[in-house]
């Protein structure tokens, strides 16, 4: 039975001087019990569609037309208090940013019966106990029912979300996102509540995300949108495998994957203006196969026969040739440089031991006693070595310490311990009155392309400052700016020398915080997810530029990030963080098709999969990352570790306990070397491991 | 000991410490003033320097500078404030009923405006744009930018000389001659006395509050815990009362703040309506060089404030818990 149908729904938002038309005429239904996934990228409109059946629009939102039918009535009909009885009752919602979704002055406990005493009249003891009980089923200690926001981790924030979504046992739960901004494991192990919880209460939900991968893994059926349109419709299986739409094949063609020796293929030019109502082809400008007649009419929605898949495309016969022009990256005018490895030049940069730690405020009367104050040690004994022309990724959850590396490595913060050199000098020589220098030939990125950028500067401005800082190439200043702009494919330069970051996109912000860092020259850059707040085919872009930076400008890249798939994309060689430490090192493909640690093994198969044939078992970890300034002693990563045994506990493993100079680990007990400690001696000669079996074993 | 109670202790001590450097400032400041509070009596010539010096003697003055700092802080310590030069009566005495007065009138009016111009402010914040909220704007930053001595003659001239519906001057009419506290302000003739300071120092310190109360609402309204709060079905008014309870800390910082300046009374206001408070005998206080009075005045004032601050303290762990101890959450 059909529990939510969406008719024709319009939205928009009401400007100062214009009409933006968010949503145009989207339809799409979801059947009792069914995962209905909705994948777009930013601005596609998929949040609005959802604020609009919940009826949170902002103020200057509409709903133009449509009609929303939830169980039979119509919930744009509804008045203000008949529709507040539907929310949470029959409507429960999952927001998108756990981090400040909660509200920061109650306790959670109290938010969650907040919700029942709304809509249900129980005593205040009955609410309590089925917070209580809420609590225990997403896995949360029902003790803390009383504790504040504040004092739970990002991943727990949204476990206390999800208990409040289930509190009433609502018929549809919709999810906005519900895992971004989380890491790789932590978003995977909500998924799987989310889905346990869901089989077992058998309501339906309505998945948003950005995430093709985590819909193919969730849902069951899904619509892609795309500038407020659906562009595909149907079974998971079916689109996603069987792609009909360019922009379907386009956006899974971008969404890098851990296994895959293909590099991603990214889509060119950005998302659409919708200052209008669309008349042609909403992906007629980005489209590779557009014809004149994309140009007239937007297509409507074709039912393929025999299917439950529906696509809206002019071409939609030609479906299957278009899937294999759609791999190429030709077809999408990215010219296709091809995988010529890269000579790696001398080492750059090499740390030695480095420790940042972080002394932590002591009570004065301890002070007085003359106690060692506690340390947080935030980077802790890491050695790894950058060649010029070469991509090391550093990946790892958050709190492993990893953008502090990066900041210490810029010298940003001063190391506690150990040491480092740049281009042959120790870095105390630097910061002893060539910091200039230093900072000319070392650059850093960061992550937040919305925040780095001054937003009363023009780009010429922004990029052109760094160079009136270094008095570098001063007298030719403007071509300086107009190389760099076109070297990160901000073409023609001209156009954007005189724009103010509100005018860009997000991708192109970024580019302007990558060309303000390369625009010295550098030898040096640092990049600290650069990419995580991008759409999937930003991103890939700029990975492809950051890589293609490293191959032809001869500098070394230090990439910073939880998301491991890209990682794999733009890095030769790979470190991977937890608490402070470098756990594993080694070249991308071994570390890919044979991780040694079983924390890199538990991180990869976090990563989502786009293809939802394929079966991906979870390794779930069990907890959080202990309090670093209370370390086990021992393995830092023994008590989550599954294969953890006393030896773990008592001394911890050096980075080069196994493994040469391409691969190492620090572990006692490796993947691969298992057989040597389990009882049945006869997986002792095992060489192909079951976590390799379905990638390209990669020759070395 | 718990967290909380080291966090406490701390403030404690700082607050104690804060008081010695208020009281010892007072000290120093007053006898780098020129001239002593005697100056007239001896220009007046009718001392000579023997009975100058038997009463500088009298009041402890002749002693060195350290002695006096020494006995001050004693006397401070146990509360003893000395005799008022310029009245011959006990410090306390003089400056009792006069706090009492002030704290009479602008304590009561303090609550209430905090409290109404707060649940004004805040839903104002919450209809943003509506006429309401520009309206409420513009009058209190009006009342807030004229000086409190014009907004009260105007009230006097309207309620008091036009309508006549409330008398203009003092706190009892001159013919009443009370008894006691309750005497003085439990009776009708000080309520109508009372009514027109009051609302003067009710709106005189409402447009802080309002802009304050709305300025915090209209940034926590686009939040995303406010949208989970109304996805959860909570009327309008319950979401204003979570977005109000967000925006709750600058407020009370506000309140605490002006509740400890409140002692030192509102001289302006005094002076208009000839009320007998605090700011009217420090003024004279000072003009006199009377050492004693304003010391121990200046030390109240200190002390007021510094307790509002440690109020303030102590209720933001209550208010927020994420600042309840240095910051950082315990698991």
């Amino acid at each position: 039975m059909t529990l939510l149908n969406v008719e024709n729904l319009k939205v928009t938002y009401a400007t100062d001087d214009e009409t933006v038309h968010a949503v145009n005429d989207v339809s799409f239904s979801i059947d009792e019990g069914v995962n209905y996934g909705l994948a777009g990228e930013s601005g596609s409109g998929k949040s609005t569609v959802a604020e609009a059946l919940l009826g949170l629009l902002p103020g200057n939102g509409t709903v133009e037309r449509g009609t929303i039918e939830f169980n039979g009535t119509d919930l744009t009909s509804l008045s203000e208090a008949e529709r507040r009885d539907v929310l949470w009752e029959d409507i429960a919602y999952i927001p998108q940013s756990a981090m400040d979704s909660l509200d920061p002055v109650m306790s959670t406990g109290d938010q969650i019966a907040q919700a029942i005493h709304t809509h249900r009249n129980v005593t205040d003891a009955k609410a309590r106990d089925r917070v209580r009980e809420l609590f225990e089923i997403v896995g949360l200690d029902p003790d803390r029912i009383d504790n504040y926001p504040h004092e739970f981790s990002g991943g727990m924030r949204q476990r206390v979300t999800i208990a409040m979504a289930l509190a009433l046992e609502p018929d549809l739960i919709i999810a906005d996102e519900p895992t971004t901004g989380l890491d790789v494991i932590v978003q995977d192990k909500i998924i799987d509540k989310i889905l346990e919880i869901q089989e077992r209460m058998d309501s339906s939900l309505l998945l948003i995300t950005h995430e093709i991968g985590v819909i193919a893994e969730t849902c069951d059926d899904l619509s892609i949108l795309y500038g407020g349109k659906v562009m595909e419709q149907g079974s998971v299986d079916n689109v996603l495998v069987n792609p009909t739409n360019p922009y379907t094949m386009g956006l899974k063609n971008s969404f890098p994957e851990i296994d895959e020796n293909e590099d991603p293929v990214a889509i060119p030019g950005s998302p659409p203006n919708l200052n209008r109502e669309p008349t042609a082809c909403v992906f007629e400008d980005r489209c590779p196969f557009a014809t004149d007649e994309c140009g007239e009419s937007h297509p409507d929605l074709v039912d393929l026969p025999n299917r439950n898949h529906r696509s809206a495309c002019h071409r939609v016969k030609e479906a299957a040739q278009l899937r294999r022009d759609a791999d190429e990256p030709e077809t999408w005018n990215i010219p296709d440089d091809g995988d010529a490895d890269s000579d790696r030049g001398e080492v750059i940069l090499e740390t030695d031991a480095l420790e940042k730690h972080y002394e932590q405020s002591q009570p004065l009367l301890s002070k007085l006693r003359g106690e060692d104050p506690d340390y947080v040690k935030a980077v802790d004994g890491v050695s790894l070595s950058v060649r010029r022309s070469e991509v090391l990724g550093v990946a790892g959850e958050s709190g492993c310490g990893k953008s502090t590396l990066g900041e210490t490595m810029a010298l940003l913060e001063d190391p506690t311990g150990g040491d480092f050199m740049f281009d042959g000098e120790p870095y105390e020589y630097y910061r002893d009155g060539n910091l200039q220098e230093f900072r000319r030939k070392v650059q850093i990125i960061f992550q937040d392309p919305f925040d780095s950028l001054n937003p009363r500067q023009t780009v010429r401005k922004l990029v052109g400052e760094p160079l009136t800082i270094h008095d570098y190439r001063t007298d030719e200043k403007e071509r300086a700016i107009v190389e760099t702009l076109e070297k990160v494919g901000l073409t023609p330069a001209e156009k954007f020398l005189d724009q103010y970051p509100h005018e860009l996109s997000g991708g192109q912000r970024q580019r302007v915080a990558v060309a303000k860092a390369l625009v010295l020259d550098p030898d040096f850059l640092i990049c600290d997810e650069p990419a995580s707040m991008l759409d999937v085919s930003l991103k890939v872009n700029l990975l492809n530029l950051l890589r293609g930076l490293a191959d032809a400008e001869d500098i070394g890249i230090v990439y910073i990030s939880h998301d491991l798939a890209s990682l794999m994309q733009v890095s030769d060689r790979l470190a991977i963080m937890y608490l402070g430490r470098v756990i594993e090192e080694g070249d991308v493909d071994r570390i890919a098709s044979q991780p040694r640690h079983p924390y890199t093994s538990s991180l990869l198969s976090a990563a989502p999969e786009k293809d939802p044939t394929a079966d991906r078992t979870r390794v779930l970890l069990e907890g959080e990352p202990p309090d670093p300034v209370d370390l086990p002693s021992g393995c830092a990563f023994a008590p989550r570790c599954p294969k953890a045994q006393g030896s773990c506990w008592e001394a911890e493993p050096a980075i080069d306990e196994i493994g040469d100079e391409t691969h190492r680990a620090a572990c006692y007990f490796p993947k691969g070397e298992e057989g040597l400690n389990a009882s049945d001696a006869s997986a002792v000669d095992e060489t192909k491991f079951p976590e390799s079996a379905n990638t390209d074993s990669v020759g070395d | 000991m718990s967290k909380f109670q080291r966090f406490l202790l701390k403030r404690l001590a700082i607050s104690v410490l804060l008081t010695l450097v208020a009281v010892s400032v007072i000290f120093v400041v007053l006898r780098l003033l020129p001239g002593s509070p005697f100056e007239a009596l001896v220009t007046s010539g009718n001392l000579n320097q023997e009975q100058i010096d038997e009463i500088r003697a009298m009041y402890g003055l002749d002693q060195s500078i350290w002695k006096q700092y020494i006995n001050y802080l004693g006397s401070l310590l146990t509360f003893q404030f000395g005799y008022s030069i310029l009245r011959s009566q006990p410090v306390w005495e003089v400056l009792e009923p006069r706090l009492i007065n002030s704290l009479i009138l602008l304590v009561p009016a303090l609550v209430t405006t905090a409290i109404l111009s707060s649940v004004l402010g805040m839903y104002a914040g919450w209809n943003r744009g509506s006429r309401l909220e520009k309206a409420s704007i513009v009058s209190t930053t009006l009342l807030r930018s004229t000086p409190v001595f014009i907004t009260a003659i105007f009230f006097i001239i309207v309620f008091a000389y036009n309508l006549e519906i409330v008398p203009a001057l003092g706190m009892r009419s001159i013919r009443a001659t009370p008894d006691g506290y309750l005497e003085t302000f439990v009776s009708l003739d000080f309520l109508h006395h009372y009514l027109l300071p009051f609302t003067v120092a009710v709106l005189y310190y409402s447009g802080d509050f309002l802009l304050l109360a709305r300025n915090g609402v209209v940034e926590k309204r686009g939040s995303e815990f406010l949208k989970l709060h109304r996805a959860k079905g909570l009327t309008e008014m319950e979401q204003l009362a979570r977005a109000g309870r967000n925006s709750m800390l600058p407020i009370l910082t506000y309140f605490t703040l002006r509740l400890g300046m409140i002692f030192q009374g509102l001289i302006l206001l005094e002076v208009v309506f000839s009320w007998p408070g605090i700011g009217r005998e420090l003024v004279l206080a000072i003009q006199q060089q009377d050492y004693p009075l304003v010391q121990a005045a200046v030390f109240i004032m200190a002390l007021a404030v510094i307790i509002a601050n440690l109020a303030a303290d102590v209720l933001y762990a209550y208010f927020d818990p994420t600042v309840s101890t240095n910051g950082g959450g315990s698991a």
